[in-house]
């Protein structure tokens, strides 16, 4: 008696089907093998480019924060009112460091401005007493 | 002047007292530092992806507050 397994309805045998189905697999396989290795390279590729090894040799501590600045970027941190907060804070505190050599120097010449005239205005105030005690008769 | 003596000779005494322990502390945090260097230079992919996710992490949060 044929049973199903050894006469198939479509006419093709099982060993066939069992054969496509390995070599397809073994396909898949080589293609997967061949995206690893790519992306592997590209990695490598990119990671050469940036230096990433080098920097962090270079710099541990700035490497790290600017991992964490990518990170909050990436995590839809940018347009948050703690990043406005951070920048005002950074802001001020650069103008401030700035602003005030600078707020500095124009007050101490100020001052002395104002000591000079101080002191012609002074010598002016006695000249006019003198010129009215000579008037006097 | 006997007051300024005074002050200055209880300054120096919390100085003196206080040295030790700054040195201790100073000498603390120079060991972390060093622990802290040699460690991300050791394993970079590791200290960067950590610190790419908790950027992404602290991003979130930012995000999620405003």
């Amino acid at each position: 008696m044929e049973t199903r397994a050894d006469n198939p309805p479509n006419g093709r045998s099982a060993g066939d089907g069992t054969k496509k189905l390995g070599k397809r697999i073994e396909k898949v396989g080589h293609t997967a093998e061949h995206v690893w290795d790519r992306t592997r390279d590209s990695v490598s590729d990119i990671s050469n480019a940036l230096d990433i090894q080098g920097r962090v040799q270079r710099n541990p501590y700035g490497t790290v924060a600017a991992a964490v600045g990518i990170g909050y970027v990436l995590g839809g941190g940018l347009f948050s009112p703690l990043t406005a907060r951070i920048v005002g804070l950074g802001l001020r505190i650069g103008l401030r460091l700035a602003v005030l050599p600078m707020l500095k120097q124009e007050m101490a010449e100020l001052v002395e401005s104002l000591d000079d005239e101080e002191g012609k205005g002074k010598g002016a105030s006695k000249l006019n007493v003198k010129r009215t005690r000579g008037d006097e008769p | 002047m006997e007051m300024t003596e005074k002050i200055e000779e209880t300054a120096r005494e919390i100085g003196e007292r206080v040295r030790p322990q700054i040195d201790e502390a100073k000498r603390k945090l120079e060991s972390l530092n060093t622990s802290a260097v040699s460690f991300i230079k050791e394993n970079p992919g590791k200290c960067l992806v950590g610190a790419v996710a908790l950027g992404y992490l602290i991003g979130k949060i930012a995000s999620r507050r405003g």
